[in-house]
């Protein structure tokens, strides 16, 4: 019962979905919208935070290394701590 | 104060009347009168020596014995176990050295000593008022103003952190950064951190931080660019921290599109670069700390957030069942009695299915520890979804079976006048009496009777 034009949960960002669910919260709070309005919205926000506390919980730092590729342009690639190279 | 003796008396005045000619003094005695000049000198109870260290031995107990020495002079120094094993600086033969402490006169052994308290390699002053005079003058410049620093971002998708990659300072950020905000990546600009050209490997990386941020938003990829910079290094010697004291360290920091979290050495250690930075932390891992939010917050700030929301859900499925309620009254009165029973019972169920899904929620959210608290919003929604669809299911129902769609087939309520009551049996109206005639779109007057005869 979500409005169709609402964009698919699992393609939101932590900060879209967090903004999203703060949003879900303050309408839902404010009141005034029929049970069938509140119930879609009650059901976003549930899966909104859903979304929020599983991109907590399985995201895992990402860790990369600036470094001069040859002809001077500079590229992030990915290093695993240990394995950082000294300075050039 | 306990008064002098007459022995001390005697001994630190022997010039005075009772001397009557040569006296022998035993060696306790002698010494006394050593140790209690030695005393007695306000210049010798705190003073600072310079001077080259001699032979250095450490005792088993881990004092160091040591001499300090210049051209024409030594003199012996003992520094304690328990005061040297506080200085990341250490005695060693052929330093030139700045001791503090004071001189006394160890009698056991006629040593007189420097009991030393602190020990700093010779130059460390200069340091110090270079330290000062760089700092007034770039202060005067107005670098380390309040009015120009910047606010961190709340969230940073992207840290970039300038360090040295050997040591442990880049693992401690990483630890700290996964640990707290697992969701963020972090890039290392590799750098020299002290030493001979520190300060131009300082200055380089964050050069090229900033070509690479500029790289980025060129092609349009800005999003991607770090949005804080982390500027770290482990603890060490005043000599060991002096790059991040440097002008050049100082002005990259300033002139730095990024805002800079200074993270150097151990929280006593404060250098020019600390000023410059938009924040300074105590420490690496503090600064990590300060750039990026808590999960553990942000999950309990979530949980809340969810807790409002199942509040503010429940709220509105009462008013609902409270509508529905009221509707089932108004069934009561004008149903037929045996449809009317079967109805209830079924939108009484349904209802008590709803208030039953918010109640075991309400049960369930406040046994809820934090693991809990993470599912509970799913097991909730189901059973709130179920609860919602019983609703306008129950809705459905008491429409289809409200008093219009009877009426509609040809029946009517009658109703006596008086008191609105539903006559069910011809003896409820009294012959000749006033009745409501309710059919389906309208209700009309009438009487009771027309010329039967009441039974």
């Amino acid at each position: 019962m979500t409005d169709p034009t609402d964009p698919p949960i699992e393609r939101l960002t932590f900060d879209e979905a967090l903004a999203e669910l703060q949003r879900t919260v303050a309408e839902l709070e404010a009141g005034g919208q029929p049970l069938e309005r509140s119930i879609a919205l009650y059901e976003r926000g549930v899966a909104l935070h859903e979304r929020c506390a599983r991109l907590l919980a399985e995201a895992e730092l990402k860790v990369q290394q600036l470094v001069t590729r040859a002809g001077g342009a500079l590229t992030a690639i990915d290093v695993r701590p240990e394995d950082a190279r000294e300075a050039e | 104060m306990r008064p002098p003796s007459r022995e001390e008396d005697e001994l630190t005045t022997p010039a005075g009347p009772a001397a009557s000619g040569p006296r022998i003094l035993a060696v306790t005695e002698a010494t006394r009168v050593v140790a209690t000049l030695v005393r007695s000198d306000d210049r010798l109870r705190d003073l600072w020596v310079e001077g080259e260290v001699g032979r250095v031995t450490i005792s088993t107990a881990g004092h160091a014995y040591f001499t300090l020495k210049d051209e024409k002079s030594q003199l012996q120094c003992v520094w304690f176990r328990d005061e040297r094993i506080r200085s990341a600086f250490q005695p060693q033969t052929g330093l030139r050295v700045v001791a503090h402490g004071h001189v006394d006169y160890y009698e056991p052994q006629g040593a007189l000593q420097l009991y030393v308290e602190t020990l700093q390699p010779s130059g460390v002053g200069d340091l110090a008022i270079r330290f000062e005079q760089l700092k007034a003058r770039l202060q005067s410049e107005g670098l380390f103003e309040a009015a120009r620093k910047r606010s961190l971002p709340a969230r940073p998708a992207t840290i970039a952190v300038i360090t040295s990659p050997t040591g442990a300072v880049w693992k401690d950020v990483c630890h700290v950064l996964a640990r707290r905000w697992p969701l963020a990546r972090v890039v290392l600009v590799a750098c020299q951190v002290q030493g001979e050209g520190s300060v131009q490997s300082i200055v380089g990386a964050f050069r090229r931080l900033e070509r690479h941020v500029e790289a980025l938003r060129h092609e349009g990829r800005g999003g991607e660019a770090p949005a804080v910079t982390i500027l770290a290094r482990g603890g060490g010697s005043m000599e060991d921290l002096w790059s991040f004291n440097d002008e050049r360290v100082v002005r990259a920091i300033v002139g730095h599109p990024l805002p800079v979290v200074c993270g150097i050495g151990h929280e006593v250690d404060v250098t020019l670069a600390d000023f410059a930075a938009d924040v300074r932390a105590p420490t690496p891992s503090a600064a990590a700390e300060l750039v990026v939010p808590d999960q553990a917050e942000l999950a309990a700030s979530l949980a809340r957030g969810a807790e409002r929301m199942h509040g503010a859900a429940a709220r509105g499925l009462r008013s609902a069942a409270l509508d529905v309620a009221a509707e089932r009254r108004l069934l009561d009165q004008l149903h037929p009695a045996a449809r009317l029973a079967a109805s209830r019972e079924r939108a009484g169920d349904l209802l008590e299915r709803a208030t039953r899904a918010v109640r075991v929620r309400m049960t369930d959210r406040r046994r809820a520890d934090e693991r809990l608290a993470e599912r509970l919003p799913g097991l909730v929604a189901g059973r709130l979804a179920v609860a919602g669809g019983s609703l306008s299911t129950a809705a459905a129902s008491l429409a289809a079976l409200g008093p219009g769609a009877t009426l509609e087939r040809g029946y009517a309520i009658v109703r006596r006048r008086v008191d609105g009551a539903v006559v069910r049996d011809p003896a409820e109206a009294a012959d000749g009496s006033p009745l409501l005639i309710r059919v389906a779109r309208g209700e009309f007057p009438a009487r009771a009777g027309d010329g039967r005869q009441p039974t």
